[in-house]
Order: structure tokens, then C-alpha cells, then sequence
């Protein structure tokens, strides 16, 4: 059985590297590639960038980002999303050097495309992204474009059942770079069975992290601002969480 | 480029800067903070924070304090040594552009507050072949100072197994509200190659296209996750603690310790920087060729947010000083062993275009951060009492304007 995973965010706006907070406020970090390269000398389970601002601009993927990344010669499995608007896309982002993509707007937009980058590249390298609200007892799927939230239709349940994703990540919006407001036992009133769930959003909380982790359907849980704070912060994080589940903190060169 | 509507920055600022809906910046922002945290309960969890660090049977530091002679330097050691406490012992790096009120300054300090204390010269040669490279490559002198001062504290805590280190205040927290003063942000080797260093670490330096080898370099190597995480180091801002207020902080210095202060061409600032012929020099004019500001804009913004001076009187001051022309570059050639063409020739190929353009070979335009703001009712603010900065003493001290390299003390 697969270890469960901590992965370290990398959030990044104007080319920038930032601190995000509900996605509504943001404070500078720094290069983008200076905070992937020093998760990956921390030991990084995976290391996920998303490009918040590439779909609203219409910009497509940030591609001079990959090949800096590329450069960095990365140890750590690395997944990018933003701007992925196309098969294409996709394919172009797995040859610039990441080895998964995650993919929000296009899975509600054209399904289609998404059932082709999986026949390309393989369902393990998508991770359909959801910005999620609970709502009395039902989820709902935010869409920030529209800056609306909606019910699930049929489509993205049918992605799941015809394994063309291989994870979902559910991410708390509200409350990403505070403290999420999800509870495990919501997981079971989610419209999918069957696929394996990131958490993201909100996770600053080691205990909450470890709740997530022991029930059955998390896979992994993501983490950002927090990571940027203090030396070792990722390596700590894990220690204090205590899953077993997890990889053991590790400290290289 | 977008201006906040408080402050003199800009988005373009190196460090980052975000605006929020208002126009206001981030840094704006994250200084409100210091009006309206609780300080003596920041100040109780300081407490709390370095007690365990306190050696309980005196055959140890509690502590490393990195120091030099100007700065926040008197204010740290004085919080460190006799509101907390602490036995500290200080490590200064030896930057070689070193003013003899300098020098004075550092002596004074390790008698008046009676430390212990380790110097660090990395052999000059060295030195002189690294600011050569970083001149030429990034438009820098000051690398091997920034790392040497952020490194050598570190290697010392793995070296003497003195787990804490204590620095002052944050400078991405401080001028661009880059994290809370509730995040208690502590030192980090990403935020050092980010923002210290440039993005070039040690070993970035090195490159077939350069004369630089490992013998140059290796001294300011940061420690390994290995030996960080096997001695527990970790480096704390006491400007998460302390309401900090560098204005306010040294005048309590000149007052209490007898801290030195000196007027500069290039600002109206005189606590900072008085140990260093070049950092409001040189260094201060390449930060203007690449970045289109310079450090009075620092200290206009700085003031600015403490409401000491308003926004227009910090522009007037701004135009008032950054144009002034280095007066240190005959010795900066001199000790890099470079004719003054050749320093001509290096600095202006970082002159940033978005910020000056050449009018004619030799002649420059400025279009940098102080030349876009509207011609507003600018203040005089030569009587201001706002601007009120106290002179203590000459960066010369009455002797000679060369550098000191190894300075040995100072009768105080």
C-alpha cells in the first residue's frame, strides 16, 4: 500500500511567489523557483505550483516558469497547474518538466479535452482541482470565474467512474491560509466514490491534518504558507502531524 | 508600476509588494500592526520563546547575536543583554569598507555591554575577486557582505552548538509587509538566497565563464539541513516582539551607550550604515541604476508609516538626495585594483532601462519610482522637525577616509 503524502505549495501570481489568504488577499514571497527548490532540499513528498492568475488572463501555462523549474534539477515529484486549456497544454507542461498537472476550469468546460489528455498522458499525471464550499449537508464546487457556486453535475462524477483522473483535490477557498473549516466525516456525503482525495486549503493545523490523513479516502494533504515561515518547517510539520501513514521527515545536504 | 497611496513604494519593489483593493500596500498594512498588537504580550512570548535556551550551567553562550557597527546593532544587544537577560555572544563579519567610526562603534559596544566576541575576515584576495564578479555579473558589491553577515552567524551556531540565533528585524516584514508579526517568521536559507543573496547562493557563483574557484567561496557556504537540524538552530526577529521603531531605538542608543551617528550625501537618515564608506555610496547608486530608487526612498517610506513625515515632504527629501553623486569610488577602485573607467563602464551596464536612458554616450535621464509621482504641493522640509536626525560624530572621525580592513579596536 502507497504512503500517504504531505505535498508543499508553491502559489504564484504575477510571476511572484505569495502568501495567499482566501485567495482574496495575498503578501510577497519571493522567486518561485527559489521556494520549489529549497521544499525539494527539504525532502517534499510532492511539490504542487499553481498559477492562479494564467485562466483569468488567458495566458495559457507559464512555460518560462517550467523551464526555470526544469533547470533546477528537482528531486521531487513536481505538479503544476494554471492556464491548461487545451490536450496540448498538457502535453507541452509533462515535457517541460512537471510529471502531473492539476486542471480546474477545463473539467467543467470541455470534459472532452480532459478524456484527451488522459489518453495521451495517462490518468495518473491529472488531478482534477475543485474549490469546494459544505453547505448544510451537500458540497458545492466553486467556480472562480464565475465567482459562483454550483451543485455537481453528471460530468465530473463521469470522470472519476471512467478513470480519467486519477485524484481529486478538494480545496477549502474560504479558508485557505487560515483554518478549514472541513470535517472527515463530510467526505462521505461527497456525490463520488473511489478516488482519491488531496485536501488543500486551510491546513495550518497539524492535528486536523492527521484527522484528514487517517480516514480512508485522503490520500494526500497540501500545505502552502505555512511552509515559508520558519527553517525546516516542512520536516516539523510532518513530526508534529505523527502519521504514520506519512514518509518519515527526512534532512539532506 | 503601480504606487501605494500612503507610502513612496511601488510594485516594482525587488522584495515584492501587493496592493489591496484600496491602494494600499502591503508593507502599510503589516505596519499598522504595530498600533494595535498587544507588545507586552509580544514581549511575554518573547519571554517565553528563548527560555529554554538559557544555559543553565555557564559553560555556553544563551545565544548568538550578529553585530557590526551600525544599525540595529546597540538595540538588539541591549534588548538581548539587559532586558532579557541572555548571555550572548556576538559575530561580526569583517566587510573591509570599514569607517573608522565604525570600527569605534563596534569596540564601544562589546565594552559598554561587556560580551564576548568573534570576528570573521575572510582573506581579502578573495574578497576582492568575488565583488569583481559580482559587479560585473549582477551589478554588486555588497554579496560577499550580505552572505558573510547572514552565514557566519549560522556557521557559528553549529560550530560553538549554540542553538539560537537573534537578529532584529525582518526586512522583508519591515519594508514590504512580507509576512505578519504574528507569523513569527524566523530566518530561513530560502529567504536568504531570494532576497539577501540575489538568488546566488555560494556555489551559484561558480561558473566556467568566471576566474572564481572553491578556495573564493567555500567560507560562505551555508550549514547543511544535517548540522542545522543536529544542533536545533533556529534564528529569531526580536522585531516580531518589539515594537520596532529604528528612529526612536538609536536615539535611546546615542543616549544611554553613546551609539555614533554620521550624516551622509545620499540621505537624511544618519543612524544606519555608518560603519561602511560604500553601502551609501556605490552600493546605494547601483540600487538606483537597477531598481530606479535608492535607500532615502527606504527611510522617507519608513518614516512615513511612523508618521513623522507626510508623503510629500518624504518625496521632497527623496529628490532632495538620491541624484547626489558617490564620494568613495577613487577608493573602491583603488582596492579592487579596476581603473574609474572601467567602474564607469561596469556600473552603467546596470543601469535598469525602464529607468534611465541614454541621451547621448556619458548622459542619462532619470524616469525612476520618485519621477512618477505628481508634482504634488512638495514640502520644504528643511526645518522640519520631522526630519530632525541627529549627527553625532564623522564617519572619518577626524582621521583619514580610508578604509579600515582590520580594525583592532577603538580607546573608548
Amino acid at each position: 500500500m502507497l504512503r500517504k503524502r504531505l505535498i508543499g505549495v508553491v502559489t504564484v501570481r504575477k510571476g511572484w511567489a505569495v502568501q495567499s489568504f482566501g485567495y482574496r488577499r495575498y503578501l510577497p514571497l519571493g522567486r518561485p523557483e527559489c521556494l520549489v527548490e529549497n521544499l525539494d532540499r527539504w525532502g517534499a513528498d510532492e511539490i504542487l505550483v499553481q498559477v492562479i492568475d494564467r485562466s483569468s488572463r488567458n495566458l495559457g501555462p507559464d512555460f518560462d516558469l517550467l523551464m526555470r523549474l526544469g533547470k533546477l534539477g528537482l528531486e521531487t515529484p513536481l505538479i503544476y497547474g494554471g492556464g491548461i486549456t487545451s490536450a496540448d497544454h498538457a502535453v507541452q507542461v509533462i515535457q517541460s518538466g512537471a510529471d502531473r498537472i492539476s486542471i480546474d476550469q477545463i473539467l467543467h468546460n470541455s470534459p472532452c479535452e480532459v478524456r484527451r489528455m488522459a489518453l495521451r498522458l495517462g490518468a495518473q499525471a491529472l488531478i482534477a482541482a475543485v474549490p469546494i464550499r459544505f453547505c448544510d449537508t451537500t458540497w458545492l464546487r466553486h467556480d472562480y470565474m464565475k465567482r459562483q457556486c454550483f451543485p455537481f453535475d453528471d460530468e465530473l462524477p463521469a470522470l472519476f467512474q471512467d478513470r480519467v483522473v486519477s485524484e481529486l483535490m478538494l480545496i477549502d477557498w474560504q479558508n485557505e491560509g487560515n483554518i478549514t473549516e472541513f470535517k472527515p466525516e463530510q467526505l462521505a456525503r461527497l456525490p463520488f466514490t473511489e478516488v482519491p482525495v488531496i485536501m488543500f486549503g486551510g491546513f495550518t493545523k497539524p492535528s486536523l491534518t492527521r484527522r484528514f490523513l487517517d480516514h480512508p479516502k485522503v490520500a494526500a494533504v497540501a500545505v502552502g504558507n505555512l511552509f515559508s515561515y520558519r527553517e525546516h518547517a516542512y520536516q516539523d510539520y510532518k513530526r508534529v502531524v505523527g502519521s504514520v501513514s506519512l514518509r518519515p521527515p527526512t534532512y539532506y545536504g | 508600476m503601480k504606487f501605494c497611496k500612503r507610502c513612496l513604494y511601488s510594485t516594482s519593489h525587488p522584495l515584492g509588494l501587493v496592493l489591496d483593493e484600496e491602494g494600499i500596500c502591503s508593507g502599510c498594512r503589516v505596519h499598522e500592526e504595530k498600533d494595535s498588537l498587544d507588545w507586552s504580550e509580544r514581549w511575554s512570548k518573547l519571554e517565553s520563546i528563548v527560555a529554554p535556551y538559557r544555559n543553565t550551567d555557564g559553560r555556553n553562550y544563551d545565544c548568538i547575536v550578529p553585530v557590526s557597527g551600525s544599525n540595529d546593532s546597540y538595540y538588539i544587544v541591549y534588548l538581548v543583554k539587559e532586558r532579557l537577560g541572555l548571555n550572548p555572544l556576538l559575530v561580526t563579519y569583517n566587510r573591509y569598507f570599514n569607517t573608522p567610526l565604525g570600527i569605534r562603534n563596534l569596540a564601544n559596544l562589546r565594552i559598554r555591554f561587556n560580551c564576548d566576541i568573534l570576528y570573521q575576515n575572510i582573506n581579502p584576495e578573495s574578497v576582492k575577486r568575488i565583488v569583481r564578479s559580482t559587479l560585473q555579473r549582477f551589478g554588486s558589491i555588497y554579496w560577499p557582505i550580505l552572505a558573510g553577515q547572514s552565514v557566519f552567524p549560522v556557521q557559528t551556531a553549529v560550530r560553538f552548538k549554540v542553538p539560537l540565533i537573534i537578529w532584529g528585524a525582518h526586512q522583508g516584514l519591515e519594508q514590504v509587509g512580507m509576512f505578519s508579526h504574528l507569523h513569527e517568521v524566523e530566518m530561513t536559507r530560502r529567504y536568504r538566497k531570494d532576497h539577501d543573496l540575489m538568488g546566488f547562493e555560494a556555489d551559484d557563483l561558480l561558473s566556467v565563464f568566471d576566474t572564481l574557484n572553491e578556495t573564493d567561496i567555500w567560507q560562505y557556504r551555508y550549514p547543511t539541513d544535517t548540522e542545522l537540524c543536529s544542533v536545533g538552530v533556529r534564528g529569531i526577529y526580536l522585531g516580531n516582539y518589539v515594537r520596532w521603531d529604528p528612529k526612536a531605538q538609536h536615539e535611546k542608543m546615542i543616549d544611554l551607550y553613546d551609539y555614533g551617528s554620521s550624516s551622509f550625501g545620499r540621505t537624511f537618515d544618519t543612524y544606519d550604515h555608518v560603519d561602511c564608506f560604500n553601502y551609501m555610496d556605490l552600493h546605494d547608486q547601483l540600487k538606483l541604476f537597477k531598481h530606479g530608487y535608492s535607500r532615502v526612498t527606504d527611510h522617507a517610506t519608513r518614516e512615513i508609516r511612523h508618521g513623522r513625515l507626510t508623503r510629500s515632504q518624504g518625496l521632497s527629501l527623496v529628490r532632495r538626495f538620491e541624484q547626489e553623486k558617490p564620494l568613495h569610488l577613487d577608493q573602491i577602485c583603488q582596492w579592487l585594483g579596476i581603473q574609474r573607467r572601467s567602474l564607469d563602464f561596469m556600473i552603467n551596464q546596470h543601469r535598469n532601462p525602464i529607468y534611465w536612458h541614454s541621451n547621448e554616450p556619458g548622459e542619462w535621464s532619470f524616469h525612476g519610482w520618485s519621477t512618477h509621482h505628481p508634482d504634488f504641493n512638495l514640502e520644504d522640509t528643511k526645518s522640519s522637525q520631522a526630519t530632525t536626525f541627529m549627527a553625532t560624530a564623522s564617519r572619518e572621525l577626524g582621521s583619514c577616509n580610508s578604509y579600515i580592513t582590520i580594525g583592532k579596536g577603538w580607546p573608548c
